[in-house]
């Protein structure tokens, strides 16, 4: 065999790897390695002068393969691929050794970590030596795209795609578009109306002749990849149901959030106390123009509670974002519609980040609103007044700016429930393939850098699914999953990535193990030639096929049984 | 020095390999014997490299992959959890202590659990001390 001339780059990350790892050390061990011409440690390998110093390298000395020990491959894998392909390489031949997730962030020892880098970063060396050059495959990128969910989110991202051309089925389980914004009567802090946001919305989606409107509709099952999926739809008409089937290229989901259910806090007594009422129970009120109790009086003293099942350790433990702002507009709402009503607002901290919030909470503490503040866990408690009280209900606060325990009146009691990850939430994650996290939310390929792309590639994620957020936040990610999918779609064509199983003619026996445990049925069977083939396009690489072949006729590019012992004898060197 | 083991981990791309990359972004410390090796899916592991990492002289050997039900290729954690007892009995077969060898499901957003089952798998393997596959190698390499 040839040898091979290899380069080995040790990032810093800045102090990341640096102040835990000793990166000359790390360099100087694999530059004794065979094969090893250039080794050699920067500050930020990722950055425009590192790649061009690798890339310089790589024609100045000739290397034909590529070892970066640095971040996750997760994060920068396609960035080194890019960078030797430049450099005239194959972009197969370069392997990353993960220094930082899986070492420098983890470890503290210098001395173990350092020794630890080395062991991953012969690992990636051992393994490089074994890559082979692949081609990577140009498939059809279908222009048309399938939104799942027709709220504020789904509709803008409706919107932005069929006026930049491209074709767009609209998914709404629901009879009518709008969602959660559509239960909302003015929205915090500029007090538009939600009503006409709405409508503006629907009007423009309906009218749009780019855009198929499917209501009282469930995507069923999606088939495929990027560029190429296929979509099944049922729609429920009455008492009948009707299924339809359409190609998409890309897929937004956008299926947002349902509130948190109040009764499940005991001590606020909602579902027992006819005059403790959720915020969108409140809202529908202000709908309505009528601020009321059960028995229809307009009350005199109205409570404001906080955080219903956001920030608590017995329910969900983030902040739903909304709900702050929200307490504040009812605040201002009830002191319009009834302007000698008390209104009090029990939180735990005021969390006015948006734009124009912080002073949207300076005006609503000016107008006589009684704010105390709780402790995280230490909930109030409410309930029924006595005969001799001129209120309905009290509430007790242990209020902690003050230490004392506050007794407030109150005739409606308002709780800001929070936002949760629907119960569906698990099935559409599986539909489209793409993982939740430990409250349900979708996850995002990077929460910074990558905030609407998924793992699965033509899967978006916009809106409250991935997290709870404002209108102004949602609408900027369904602009942005749009924007990402237009950059897709208008050059026609997609290169996905060239790793996927194939079958040896010569060593298959026709035994066809393989065909049925692949999930994609992506192997099909030549009956004439008693042989399996692997329909590459179709195979999504899990290598499942590969570990099961009786003849060792299946190989997982670049996931190769040699490419893995290497990298085994590499990691235990 | 008091011994310390090496153990090569097998992990699934989409789930544990990025629960382990999880932990590394919220910085949740764990033992640092672990050696991870990633494979797209943990359908992917081989008996074989189980074997492999063993005879090259890991003294255990961590197989992770996405809970049942969330395999990003919807069922290939079903292919590893049906070959793992096969795989154990082997072990036994071959005089290696089946503890050396687990299967632990661990999702892209348990960065805490990772750490804990390395932990745990450590301590583990730190208690069976070193694999006796070592002891017979050295042994045949003698008699040669």
């Amino acid at each position: 065999m040839e040898e091979q001339r290899i380069g080995v780059y040790v990032c810093q990350c800045g102090t990341n790897i640096a102040k835990v790892v000793n990166c000359e050390e790390v360099v100087r061990a694999l530059s004794e390695q065979p094969g090893v011409v250039v080794a050699k440690t920067y500050k930020y390998m990722c950055s425009n002068p590192g790649q061009e110093m690798i890339i310089a390298d790589i024609q100045e000395h000739g290397l034909d393969r590529i070892v970066v020990a640095a971040c996750s491959p997760r994060m920068h894998e396609p960035t080194f691929r890019k960078a030797i392909q430049t450099a005239g390489l194959n972009p197969y031949f370069v392997e990353m050794a993960n220094i930082r997730e899986q070492c420098s962030w983890v470890h503290d020892d210098p001395q173990v970590a350092t020794d630890k880098a080395r062991a991953l970063t012969f690992g990636a060396l051992h393994r490089v030596a074994k890559h082979e050059p692949l081609e990577r495959m140009s498939v059809e990128m279908c222009p048309d795209v399938l939104v799942i969910g027709g709220g504020v989110c789904g509709m803008t991202a409706a919107l932005e795609l069929a006026d930049g051309g491209n074709h767009v089925y609209l998914v709404e389980r629901e009879g009518t578009l709008g969602g959660n914004v559509a239960r909302v009567d003015l929205t915090a802090p500029y007090l538009d109306s939600a009503r006409d946001l709405i409508t503006a919305l629907v009007t423009r989606v309906e009218e749009h002749k780019r855009i198929d409107v499917l209501v009282h509709s469930q995507v069923s099952s999606l088939e495929g990849f990027v560029g190429n999926f296929t979509a099944t739809v049922e729609t429920i008409w009455g008492d009948g149901a009707s299924v339809s089937q359409f190609r998409v290229g890309n897929v937004v989901v956008a299926t947002g959030y349902k509130e948190f259910d109040a009764s499940r806090v005991v001590h606020y007594g909602y579902g027992k106390l006819p005059n403790v009422i959720t915020s969108f129970e409140f809202e529908k009120m202000l709908r309505a123009g009528r601020i009321q109790t059960k028995e229809g009086k307009i009350p005199q003293y109205v409570a404001i509670i906080h955080c219903v099942g956001s920030r608590s350790k017995e329910f969900h433990t983030y902040c739903s974002r909304v709900c702050c702002m929200t307490a504040l507009k009812y605040a201002h709402e009830v002191k319009s519609a009834i302007p000698n009503c008390y209104v009090s607002d029990v939180y735990i901290d005021m969390h006015a980040f948006g734009k124009g919030h912080e002073d949207f909470y300076k005006r609503g503490s000016e107008a006589k609103t009684l704010f105390l503040m709780y402790a995280k866990n230490d909930h109030p408690v409410i309930r029924k007044a006595g005969p001799g009280d001129d209120c309905e209900m009290l509430i007790e606060v242990n209020e902690k700016l003050s230490g004392e325990q506050i007794e407030i009146p109150a005739d409606l009691v308002i709780l800001m429930v929070g936002m949760e990850a629907r119960e569906d939430s698990d099935a559409v994650a599986r539909l489209v393939n793409i993982s939740r996290d430990k409250d349900g939310w979708f996850i995002e390929s990077h929460p910074k850098l990558d905030p609407v792309a998924t793992t699965t590639d033509g899967i978006y994620i916009a809106g409250v699914c991935a997290a709870p957020k404002d209108i102004p936040d949602t609408v900027a990610q369904a602009r942005a999953a749009a924007g990402r999918i237009l950059a897709k779609t208008i050059r026609g064509s997609i290169e996905i990535d060239a790793v996927f199983a194939e079958i040896d003619e010569d060593k298959c026996s026709g035994c066809r193990v393989c065909n049925a445990l692949c999930p994609y049925s992506a192997i099909t069977y030549d009956a004439s030639k008693k042989k399996s083939t692997v329909i590459s396009a179709v195979c999504k690489a899990c290598g499942a096929c590969v570990a099961a072949c009786p003849s060792g006729a299946i190989k997982a590019r670049h996931f190769t049984d040699s490419q893995i012992f290497a990298q085994i004898e590499g990691v235990l060197t | 020095m008091s011994y310390e083991p090496k153990i090569v981990g097998f992990l699934c791309n989409w789930c544990s390999y990025t629960g382990a990359d999880l932990a590394g972004t919220s910085r949740v410390h764990y033992a640092p014997n672990i050696r991870i090796i990633r494979v797209m899916c943990s359908a992917r592991i081989d008996p074989t490299f189980v074997l492999k990492a063993l005879r090259e002289g890991a003294d255990g050997v961590l197989i992770c992959g996405c809970h049942p039900g969330d395999c990003h290729y919807s069922e290939g954690n079903y292919k590893m959890m049906r070959r793992y007892p096969l795989l154990k009995k082997m072990l036994t077969d071959f005089g290696i202590e089946p503890a050396r060898v687990r299967l632990e499901w661990v999702s892209a957003s348990e960065g805490q659990r990772f750490a804990e089952v390395v932990n745990d798998m450590t301590q583990r393997v730190r208690e069976l001390g070193p694999s006796p596959i070592q002891q017979t190698l050295a042994q045949d390499m003698a008699e040669r």
